[in-house]
């Protein structure tokens, strides 16, 4: 076996070994609801991805922020014109330490304090977030609700409609990891 | 003119004027979904060119491609149906290739040609590129 062989033989070893601890969906579903009576302001994407190392007990999120969907169309060009200017910033994300410890092995669900940071509208900030978390061998499964103000983030919600928009907005997530190696 | 005319014709301009003001709020608030099916693509590309364009310089490549109709061509990789049955088709690479979504709808509306779409054949999808993850997304794809 010649020297490049071995070399590649090796870091799929090693990255094959490494990523068992790696579970992965890129279909994870976060709702973003701002409602209040006077107008329903709900959004929807199935497409954000989603890592959790199990080793480390860290859990990484990102989302591109033109991929959330509305009742509205009008509704979508407000969030990514003139809220999230999602030409500018794209993208939300957040990493996160499951500081509660979590026994991998057992398949029963457990309520996990993650703490980390969320990044949005190119501002970061310090959230802890309570995940139920039901580990699996072949499955992990995940689901968090957590309330952010528009104005942590630096986004300014216009005094004209600040009163259609919730003061505080929930965003709620849920997520079915499968094993790194094995997503189709 | 006499006074009364004059008042009606006022009250005709206005009340005009009133029922286009509605019209047009009415139309803005309830606009249509863009829909890029019916929009010629500004870039056609090949998918491994989206990667590698993405790859170089995401910032550069977001600012080209980002909200723009796109139509990828590429080897399919992956197919799957999320719980809301929109259908996700990646291209090149399951995980950090092209990720074409169909709407529910247009997997109805679209479902003969889907029904063609197979892992291992070269297909095209238009749609609007979302920007970067681990995987380029496109959205609101149809077949080509």
């Amino acid at each position: 076996m010649n020297k490049i062989t071995l070399i590649i033989a090796l870091s799929i070893l090693c990255f094959t070994a490494g990523a068992q601890n790696v579970f992965i969906t890129k279909d994870a579903k976060i709702i973003f609801n701002s409602s209040t009576p006077l107008e329903d302001i709900v959004a929807e994407s199935n497409q954000a991805t989603t890592v959790i190392d199990i080793e480390k007990n860290v859990v990484k999120f990102s989302v591109l922020t033109t991929s959330f969907k509305f009742r509205r169309a009008l509704m979508e060009e407000h969030f990514n014109e003139n809220y999230m200017e999602s030409a500018k910033f794209p993208k939300a994300s957040f990493t996160g330490k499951i500081v509660t410890p979590v026994d991998w092995k057992s398949d029963k669900s457990i309520i996990a304090d993650i703490t980390g940071t969320l990044t949005m509208h190119g501002v970061s900030s310090e959230v802890t977030v309570k995940a139920k978390i039901t580990p699996g061998k072949s499955k992990i499964a995940a689901s968090a609700e957590f309330k952010v103000t528009p104005e942590a983030f630096n986004i300014p919600i216009p005094s004209a409609v600040r009163d259609k928009i919730a003061k505080e907005v929930t965003i709620k997530i849920d997520a079915v990891y499968a094993p790194f190696q094995q997503l189709p | 003119m006499t006074k009364k005319k004059t008042i009606r014709l006022v009250l005709w301009i206005f009340l005009i004027g009133l029922i286009a003001a509605f019209g047009s709020i009415y139309y803005v608030f309830n606009m249509p979904r863009r829909n890029v099916s019916g929009e010629n693509a500004i870039y056609s590309l090949q998918a491994k060119q989206l990667i590698s364009d993405f790859r170089n310089d995401e910032t550069i490549a977001t600012k080209k491609y980002l909200d723009q109709a796109i139509a990828v061509t590429g080897e399919i990789k992956s197919i799957r149906t999320l719980d809301n049955h929109s259908m996700v088709i990646s291209l090149e690479d399951a995980m950090e290739g092209v990720s074409c979504t169909v709407d529910s709808a247009d997997v109805v509306k679209y479902g003969t040609q889907l029904s063609a779409v197979k892992i291992g054949i070269n297909a095209t999808f238009k749609g609007r590129c979302s920007g970067m993850l681990m995987d380029i997304q496109v959205i609101n794809c149809v077949p080509q």
